[in-house]
C-alpha cells in the first residue's frame, strides 16, 4: 500500500516479479471479468495445485526450508519483495491443503529424516495435499479431550473415532491425526501425533457446509483404519506437545496472511485480493459507491473508518517486520504470534462489517445474484471472517495465551 | 521496502543509559515534586545533567554544539522519557525551538541558539495555538506589524507549554492580511520570553507534569533579524515542526504504554482476591491481553515512523500520521484499562496510573488528535490509490 524507497537492484527484481505475475496470473485476474472457480470444488482444488507448482518452479515459494527438503533459498529482501508483489496483485487460491500451513512445519519440527525428505518437497510444490484432524465433536478449544483412539497391533495402529471441522479434508492425499494412545495416562500425556494416507481402507470423509455457503472443512471417520507405526510424528504419548508446535505454526501463517505479508513458505496468503490487499480496493469501492446521492469516500465518517483499517493493516505489517528483527536477535517470545493472529482475524471482521456499511442494501446479495457487488466477494469475506476468530485457536484462547505465555499471568 | 527494525549496539546502549539515568534522576517522587510544588515544572540540576549526557543537542550537528545523532535516536530518548513520565520543557525546548531553528534558521541564529540549547543554558517554547485550540492557519489572529527594524507583536496565545520556564518564545503571528485559513502571511518570530510585554498566566491543566500557559503579547518588540525562516512563510515550518513533535510524542506514548502494561501485569500477579491472584481471572486476562496487543501495534507503527524520520523518507507524513492516530487512541485505551484493573487503587491520587492517564489525554490532542491524523491518512491514501 505505502510505497517505500528502495535500491535499483531491488527495484529491478520487483519489476521481474511483477512481469512474471502479469504473464502467469489467470486471464482477467484482478478485473470483474475474472470468474473464480467455485470455492471448495474439485476444479478449484486442481487449479490451485497447478498454480502452486508454477510459483514453486519459478522460485517464488518454498522459503524457510533447507534445500535438501526442496526449499528455495533467496536473500531476505527478495523474499519480502516477492511477498509484497504477490500481496499487491493478490493471487488465486492454492489447493485446499494444510500442507504449507501445518504439515511441513510439523514435519520440520518433529519428523524423522525419511519423513522430511519424502513429504516436504511435494508439499512445497503443491503436488500432495494435506488435511488436519484435531478437533472432535467434544474437543474444540479443549483439544486435550480428544476421544479418537489408537490401539497398537504389531507394526500398525488401529484407529477408531471421528474428527470434525477438519480443514481441507475433502481432497487431501494425507491427513494429520492426533489420537489417544494411552487410555490411562493423564491429560496432555496420552496423545500421539500420526499422519495417514487418505486412500487407506477404514477412512471416510464428508464435507461440512459452513455459514459462508461453502465447504472448506469436513468430517472424518475412522473405522478400524490401520496406520503404520513409522508414520508417528514425534514421540509416543507426546502428541499434545507436537500439536502445540503445529498450532503455533498455523497461527504464524494465519497471522501474516491478512496483512499483505504472506506465509513463510507460500508467496502470499492465497486468499485473493480482497483479503490481502483490502485497503485500496475499499477506497475504490468507496469512490464508486454513492449513498444518498453522495460518494461514500467524501463522507468524513467513512473516511475515518477506512483510514483506521489502513492504519491497522500497516501496524500488522510493521509488527511482522519488527518480529522478524527480534527473532533474528533471539528476543522474540514465540507466543506473540497470538497477538498477530487475533489482530488480523478481528481486523478482517471489522473490515468486512465496514464494507457492508458502505454497500448498504446490496450487502444482502451473495454470489450469482444479479446485482451482487463484485460477485458477492465482499459479502463472502465478511461471512468467512467469522471463522477467522475461531480457527487456529479462538480469539479467547489466544488472549489466554497472550496473558499467560507472553505476560506471565498465572493459569 | 524491507526495513530493518533492529537496533544498533549504540542504540541499545543509548536506551540502557537513558533508562538508568531516568531511574536515578526521575523517580516518581521527582515527577510529583515538579508537578505539585515547582512553579516551572522542572529542576535546573536535572536539566544540566541532561545537557551533560548530550540529550539536549542529540540531533544537532556537532558544529552547533550537538552530537549529530539521528531522529530515531531522539525517539529512543522519547520512549524512555514517556515511560519515566519526565516532567519539564524537553519537547518545548528541543523539538519546538531547536528543531525549527535547525530547519529554517539563519546561520547566525543556529550559531547563537543551538549551542545554548545543547548546553542547557536556554529554555524555549513555541506559541502557536490561539483561542480555537486547533492547529490550522485560520487560528492565528495574533499580528506582527513592522516598526523600523522591529516587529510589534500583539495578541493572545493559548496552550503554550512551559512559558514561565522559557527564555525564548517562538511565536507565530500574521504579518499580512490573507483569506481565513490561508497559510500565506504567517511569520515565526523568536521573542524574548522574559520581555516585560510577555505575560504568561498558568492554565490549570489536567496533566500537571507539563505546564501550559495563556500568554498575552502586549506589543512585544522583536528585531526583524529574529524572524525564523522567511517572512510570511512560517506556516510550512510550523507544519514540519508539528510533524516532528508528533513523531516524538508517539515514542513517548509507546514508552508510557509499556509502563502501564508492565505495572498492571505486576499488580495482576500480586494482588489477591477471592483467594487467587487477580491475573488468574479470565476477564482480566483478556483485558490486559488487549493492552498488550495495543502496545505491540502502537510500538510497531512508532518504530516505522522513527525509521522513516531517520532516513528522511517520503513516507514520513503517512507514517507519522498513522502512528500518531493509532498511539493516541491506544494510549487512552491502555491507561483506561490500567486504572480499571487497579480498582480503587487505580482511582487514587497517590497511585501513579492517573499521571499516565492524563498524559495520554494531553498527548492525544497535542499536534493533531487521532481524528485529525486519520483524515490526513485518508488524504495520503487518496493520492496513492489511483
Amino acid at each position: 500500500m505505502v510505497q517505500r524507497e528502495e535500491s535499483a537492484k531491488a527495484a529491478a527484481f520487483r519489476a521481474e516479479v511483477r512481469a512474471w505475475l502479469e504473464a502467469n496470473l489467470p486471464k482477467g485476474w484482478g478485473t470483474p471479468e475474472y470468474v473464480p472457480l467455485p470455492r471448495g470444488s474439485r476444479e478449484a482444488h486442481e487449479f490451485g495445485k497447478e498454480w502452486t507448482k508454477k510459483c514453486y518452479d519459478a522460485g517464488y515459494t518454498g522459503f524457510g526450508y533447507p534445500k535438501e527438503y526442496g526449499g528455495t533459498e533467496r536473500p531476505r529482501e527478495e523474499i519480502q519483495i516477492i511477498r509484497e508483489e504477490f500481496g499487491r496483485t493478490g493471487q488465486p487460491p492454492g489447493p485446499s491443503s494444510l500442507g504449507l500451513l501445518i504439515a511441513a512445519p510439523t514435519l520440520m519440527a518433529a519428523g524423522q529424516e525419511w519423513q522430511k525428505k519424502r513429504f516436504i518437497p511435494k508439499i512445497l510444490s503443491g503436488e500432495e495435499s494435506w488435511c488436519e484432524g484435531f478437533s472432535e465433536p467434544d474437543a474444540g478449544s479443549d483439544l486435550a479431550n480428544i476421544q479418537t483412539t489408537g490401539v497398537r497391533d504389531g507394526d500398525e495402529w488401529v484407529v477408531n473415532g471421528q474428527k470434525v471441522w477438519s480443514s481441507a479434508s475433502a481432497f487431501a492425499d494425507y491427513g494429520m491425526l492426533v489420537m489417544k494412545t494411552d487410555p490411562d495416562a493423564p491429560r496432555h500425556r496420552n496423545l500421539t501425533y500420526f499422519f495417514f494416507d487418505c486412500k487407506s481402507p477404514g477412512f471416510s470423509r464428508r464435507p461440512l457446509k459452513q455459514m459462508s455457503f461453502d465447504a472448506e472443512f469436513g468430517e472424518m471417520f475412522f473405522d478400524n483404519l490401520r496406520v503404520p507405526h513409522e508414520n508417528m510424528l514425534g514421540e509416543l504419548n507426546r502428541g499434545w506437545y507436537v500439536a502445540m508446535a503445529t498450532l503455533a505454526a498455523e497461527r504464524g501463517g494465519g497471522a501474516t496472511a491478512g496483512s499483505g505479508g504472506g506465509m513463510m513458505a507460500a508467496a502470499g496468503g492465497a486468499r485473493g485480493r480482497m483479503a490481502l490487499y483490502g485497503v485500496s480496493s475499499i477506497i475504490e469501492l468507496a469512490r464508486e459507491t454513492k449513498r444518498y446521492g453522495k460518494a461514500v469516500w467524501d463522507d468524513p465518517v467513512f473516511r475515518q473508518k477506512i483510514a483506521q483499517i489502513a492504519i491497522e493493516v500497516e501496524a500488522a505489517s510493521a509488527s511482522g517486520q519488527r518480529m522478524m528483527a527480534r527473532r533474528r536477535k533471539g528476543q522474540l517470545i514465540d507466543e506473540m504470534v497470538s497477538i498477530t493472529k487475533n489482530w488480523n482475524a478481528e481486523m478482517r471482521q471489522r473490515r468486512g462489517d465496514m464494507v457492508m456499511e458502505i454497500i448498504g442494501a446490496y450487502s444482502q446479495l451473495i454470489r450469482d445474484s444479479k446485482y451482487a457487488v463484485n460477485d458477492g466477494t465482499w459479502v463472502y469475506d465478511m461471512l468467512r471472517s467469522r471463522g477467522a476468530t475461531i480457527e487456529m485457536g479462538t480469539s479467547e484462547i489466544n488472549r489466554n495465551i497472550i496473558a499467560e505465555r507472553v505476560l506471565g499471568l498465572p493459569r | 521496502m524491507v526495513m530493518d527494525y533492529s537496533f544498533s549496539e549504540e542504540q541499545e546502549m543509548l536506551r540502557t543509559m537513558a533508562r538508568d539515568f531516568l531511574a536515578k534522576e526521575c523517580p516518581k517522587t521527582y515527577v510529583r515534586e515538579m508537578m505539585e510544588h515547582d512553579e516551572k515544572g522542572y529542576s535546573p540540576e536535572v536539566w544540566k545533567k541532561m545537557a551533560d549526557v548530550g540529550w539536549l543537542g542529540l540531533v544537532f550537528p556537532e558544529e552547533y554544539g550537538g552530537t549529530g545523532m539521528g531522529f530515531r535516536d531522539l525517539m529512543i530518548l522519547g520512549d524512555e522519557m514517556g515511560r519515566a513520565m519526565l516532567p519539564g520543557p524537553f519537547v518545548s525546548t528541543v523539538l519546538l525551538v531547536g528543531m525549527p531553528i535547525l530547519m529554517a534558521g539563519t546561520e547566525e541564529q543556529k550559531k547563537e541558539y543551538l549551542p545554548k540549547i545543547a548546553n542547557g543554558d536556554m529554555i524555549g517554547t513555541l506559541a502557536v495555538l490561539e483561542q480555537d485550540g486547533d492547529l490550522w492557519p485560520g487560528s492565528i489572529k495574533t499580528t506582527a506589524s513592522r516598526r523600523g527594524d522591529e516587529y510589534i507583536i500583539r495578541g493572545k496565545k493559548l496552550f503554550v507549554p512551559d512559558a514561565k520556564a522559557a527564555d525564548v518564545m517562538l511565536c507565530a503571528a500574521r504579518t499580512k492580511r490573507a483569506e481565513e485559513g490561508s497559510e500565506d502571511g504567517i511569520t515565526l518570530f523568536l521573542a524574548n520570553a522574559k520581555d516585560h510585554a510577555v505575560w504568561p498566566t498558568e492554565l490549570k491543566t489536567m496533566d500537571m507534569t507539563r505546564k501550559q500557559y495563556e500568554v498575552d503579547l502586549n506589543n512585544v518588540a522583536v528585531p526583524a533579524a529574529n524572524i525564523v525562516g522567511e517572512l510570511h512563510q512560517g506556516w510550512p515550518v510550523i507544519k514540519k515542526v508539528a510533524l516532528q513533535a508528533a513523531a516524538f510524542l508517539t515514542a513517548e506514548m509507546a514508552g508510557g504504554m509499556d509502563w502501564v502494561l508492565e505495572t498492571t501485569v505486576e499488580y495482576l500477579k500480586t494482588r489477591i482476591a477471592f483467594g487467587r491472584p487477580l491475573g488468574s481471572f479470565q476477564a482480566l486476562k483478556h483485558r490486559i491481553a488487549d493492552v498488550c496487543s495495543d502496545c505491540e501495534m502502537g510500538r510497531s507503527l512508532m518504530e516505522w515512523a522513527a525509521l522513516c524520520m531517520n532516513s528522511d523518507s517520503t513516507d514520513v507524513p503517512v507514517a507519522v500520521s498513522m502512528a500518531k492516530a493509532f498511539c493516541a487512541d491506544a494510549y487512552l485505551r491502555a491507561t483506561n484499562a490500567g486504572v480499571q484493573l487497579h480498582g480503587g487503587l487505580g482511582f487514587t491520587w497517590d497511585h501513579d496510573m492517573h499521571l499516565y492517564f492524563k498524559r495520554a489525554r494531553a498527548n492525544n490532542t497535542a499536534f493533531g488528535d487521532s481524528n485529525y491524523h486519520r483524515e490526513l491518512v485518508a488524504q495520503y491514501l487518496n493520492a496513492e490509490v489511483l
